[in-house]
């Protein structure tokens, strides 16, 4: 290795010893300064990952400690006879249930009758025997109602009576504890008697199985006189509902032996803590009688709603980024991309502001319009339903999808496109063949990443989705996502500002945030495992 | 041959039709936004603007929110605000009239601007302080072993956790648990963890685009690593920091959900600067314009008395959110084309 020769030799060259530089005290400073510089920045990374570390924690902690207070619940609910009573009011609801649809049989054929223009009075004296059969039917069951309405009182008493014991226990015990015994043995905890009570409550339902035995004998002779109606359809449905009636009364006797069998004391298993939330069908919360936190129609309303949304995002999403990708001109996709980027900064409260004033009125004035007359379930009821909140969301999950796709399909390799064309292909056979299957894991997770953002908006849903705590009925078939219905996210913003801290409410509002936090979690690693799924397949 | 042509022609056609769908589908995608952006744009500018100089609705922008009180008097119908109401009843002492008060609907939002600005303030501080140096350190400093990758995937799947799921959090910890109650300070720090993970992710991303090859070469020149970090990567990397921490404006100022619960009033009466002493500044609740607007638009009803404020506060609050996102589409498109290796 020669010097170049083009650098005359330099004269006073600097000292070797600035080459090796000595452990001056300013050096020792720089050295401090680095490590300073980098323990800053790593106590920063540091405090981070440990504040997001706690986020999961609190979450889990406080979601936790819901199983433990609504066993306690659970077991309340049996200990002090709650469950007793729901068993009759169950056949009592059923009752109601039916007078329900009676009424609603009555609707519809008013309906046919309507359409031929006949007048109100004609409708009526047509009707009269079926008025007068409801409104016996209904009268059946007077006795029953009154049984349930002595029994509620009773049983909400006891109850109220055993929570506060098991209050006052819980502050004795606190007390002693503490070591503040005196203080302690001041706290008179009342006895119960819950014997005497329960057996109360068995002597009031007693002559339940007279009662039922009584409405059995009337309503069976109530079917036998059943008045015909004159319209076909409401006649079906009216065969129907007797066969339903059938059933009812057959069930009868089965209730008569759960009354029987029930025991107050018999054990609540810990994992029905669990399986009542997961598996819950009802969600009522501050309710005097008997709160649920099944998490199931919230659960079922979430899943509708994003259902819908991504029906008419994937479509729209992925088409657009074929097109931007593919077909449109240069100066065409710098106009779209950014535009279609653009619409994912729209605030979602603002967009569900534009559902509430625009959207849900014009989906339920389309709905009454002539030309959707053959559809069943039109004209529908309630502006803000399942498919209005769905099809703000779609505007939302549409932006995502669009990115990530167009991406996915920028990102082909240039060969595979021309290999296409070489071999004859046109540029659809190219785009359908080609150029699609080989994104097709991209655009997978860019429609998982889409679904992730839909799950877990708030503002739309809460404003639009309709807020009713129901599972939709599902016999409606597609009608039922003109339904309203609640949504995990939406409950948590509605009713998070007024729970007591620690009660089983606030606790199970944390476990809808841990599910909710588990699904995205688990919808965001799918996404990422199919990218990586994808680059392996491409190379 | 004659079949050939007839069936490429054929062909030719059904790839036509397809296009036109395609094309169809990406236009009525921006026809459905134009639709929301006219929509609340031309309803709302007629809150916001007038026809008379300064064009601009002042007492919109800078009064409070009032109750509206509609009654008929002598055949005609008056529409005032609170404060008119009261002094109307003190100029016509005596007479009586049935008025009915609608919540929210007259005055303006300036404390809500307000609140909206002090929140997005400081949790932006928060979140660019933390996520910016975790960034750095991730990076720069760390090396790439099996812990620091698990952190790296722990924040990016934190990035896409729901935002009503931060706003849960903040209110189980900072509202209820440090007992600091709805406040500002419980809005900072929900709202600051809530952008933190995309904060780090995109800088992080930004960073590590910088090429290896300006580090060796700073490096090999002697610099310190602090040297190198500050003169030849942040400067390059700036522009994606920057344009992330723009779309984490746009995203702290628009989100509702994790402030309904630990910052934000649907009703405040003392501007925010106004308090007794100066720490009760970070311990006092704001009124937010993204919670003002789900307030407006869900609380009271919908009539020709409440558009004026829902459309209003819905423009307003559209068009500052907008302008943010458009600086980091525009700065972002910029550095797209300057920075090329």
């Amino acid at each position: 290795m020669t010097f170049p020769r083009m650098l005359p030799p330099m004269e006073g060259v600097a000292d070797p010893r600035t080459l090796i530089p000595a452990r001056t005290s300013s050096r020792r400073a720089q050295a401090a300064l680095e490590q300073g510089i980098k323990a800053f920045f790593g106590g920063n990374a540091l405090v981070a990952v440990i504040v997001l570390a706690l986020i999961t924690i609190f979450l889990f902690r406080e979601g936790f400690g819901f199983f433990g207070q609504n066993l306690a619940n659970l077991r309340l609910y049996r200990q002090a006879g709650l469950e007793y009573v729901d068993i009759i009011r169950g056949v009592s609801a059923k009752h109601e249930a039916l007078s329900r649809s009676l009424s609603e049989i009555r609707l519809r054929e008013v309906r046919t009758m309507e359409k031929r223009n006949a007048p109100v009075e004609e409708i009526n004296a047509a009707l009269a025997p079926f008025d007068q059969f409801a409104t016996a039917f209904s009268d059946t069951a007077e006795n029953l109602h009154g049984i349930v309405s002595d029994l509620t009182d009773q049983a909400s008493a006891l109850k109220e009576a055993l929570f506060a014991r098991a209050e006052l226990l819980a502050q004795r015990n606190q007390l002693e504890h503490s070591a503040a015994q005196a203080a302690a043995a001041k706290i008179i905890v009342p006895e119960v008697d819950r014997t005497a009570a329960l057996a109360s409550l068995r002597e009031g339902s007693a002559n339940f199985e007279s009662v039922s035995a009584e409405m059995t004998a009337q309503l069976y002779s109530l079917l036998a006189q059943a008045p015909p109606l004159p319209d076909p359809a409401a006649q079906k449905a009216f065969e129907q509902w007797k066969t339903r009636t059938r059933e009812y009364l057959a069930g009868l006797p089965a209730a008569s032996e759960k009354l029987r069998t029930w025991s107050p004391d018999a054990p609540i298993p810990w994992y029905r803590s669990i399986s009542s939330f997961l598996f819950g069908r009802e969600w009522v919360t501050a309710s005097f009688w008997q709160d649920w936190y099944g998490i199931i129609p919230l659960l079922v309303g979430s899943i509708l709603v994003s259902i819908v949304a991504l029906i008419i995002a994937v479509p729209l999403g992925v088409a657009s980024a074929v097109y931007v990708s593919e077909i449109a001109s240069s100066h065409e996709k710098r106009l779209i991309k950014p535009y279609i980027e653009f619409i994912s900064a729209i605030p979602s409260v603002v967009l569900g502001f534009f559902g509430i004033a625009v959207v849900g009125q014009a989906v339920r004035t389309a709905s009454q319009s002539s030309f959707f007359k053959w559809v069943s379930f039109f004209p529908i009821s309630e502006r803000l339903n399942i498919f209005t909140a769905g099809c703000l969301l779609a505007l939302m999950a549409v932006p995502t999808i669009f990115t990530l796709s167009e991406d996915a399909l920028r990102n082909v390799p240039r060969g595979f496109k021309e290999a296409s064309y070489a071999l004859g292909a046109n540029r659809l056979q190219t785009i359908g063949r080609v150029l699609v299957p080989a994104s097709l894991s991209g655009i997978v997770s860019a429609v998982l990443l889409g679904l992730g953002r839909v799950i877990g908006e708030t503002m739309v849903v809460l404003l639009c989705a309709g807020n009713r705590i129901a599972i939709p009925d599902f016999t409606q078939g597609l009608g039922s996502i003109f339904q309203p219905v609640h949504t995990m996210t939406g409950i948590i913003a509605q009713e998070m500002g007024e729970v007591v801290r620690g009660s089983t409410h606030y606790r199970a509002l944390f476990m809808v945030g841990l599910v909710l936090f588990t699904i995205t979690l688990g919808i965001n690693y799918l996404a990422q495992k199919f990218v990586t799924r994808y680059r392996m397949s491409i190379g | 041959m004659i079949a050939i042509a007839s069936n490429s022609r054929r062909v030719r056609r059904i790839e036509g039709v397809i296009f036109w769908l395609l094309r169809l589908a990406t236009y009525f995608i921006l026809a459905c936004a134009t639709y929301i952006f006219l929509d609340i744009g031309i309803k709302g500018s007629r809150t916001v603007f007038t026809s008379t100089p300064p064009f601009i609705n002042l007492p919109f922008l800078t009064e409070p929110p009032q109750t509206l009180y509609v009654f008929a008097y002598e055949g005609k119908k008056m529409t005032l605000s609170d404060r008119q109401f009261r002094q109307w009843k003190v100029e016509h002492a005596g007479t009586e009239v049935e008025a009915s008060s609608i919540a929210y609907s007259a005055g303006g939002i300036w404390p809500c601007i307000v609140g909206t600005a002090l929140l997005v303030i400081g949790s932006m501080a928060l979140a660019l302080g933390i996520g910016i140096s975790s960034a750095i350190y991730l990076s720069e400093y760390s090396r790439n072993g099996r812990l620091i990758r698990l952190v790296r995937i722990a924040i990016l799947n934190l990035a896409g956790v729901p935002s009503i799921v931060f706003g849960l959090f903040g209110f189980g910890l900072f509202v209820i648990f440090f007992g600091w109650n709805v406040s500002l300070i419980a809005g900072w720090f929900t709202l600051g963890l809530m952008v933190l993970p995309a904060i780090i992710t995109a800088s992080e991303e930004s960073l590590r685009a910088v090429p290896q090859g300006l580090r060796e070469g700073s490096l090999a020149l002697g610099a310190s690593k602090w040297q190198t970090i500050r003169k030849n990567v942040l400067p390059y990397a700036m522009p994606g920091i920057l344009t992330s921490s723009i779309l984490g404006i746009a995203r702290v100022a628009g989100e509702t959900a994790p402030i309904m619960f630990t910052a934000a009033y649907a009703m405040k009466d003392e501007m925010p600067w106004q308090v007794a002493h100066w720490t009760d500044f970070f311990f006092q609740g704001v009124m937010a314009l993204p919670y003002h607007i789900y307030v407006v638009s869900s609380k009271i009803p919908q009539n020709e008395y409440t558009e004026r404020v829902q459309y209003g506060s819905a423009f307003v609050f559209l068009f500052l959110v907008m302008l943010i996102a458009l600086t980091s589409i525009v700065l972002r498109e910029r550095s797209r084309s300057r920075l090329s290796w």
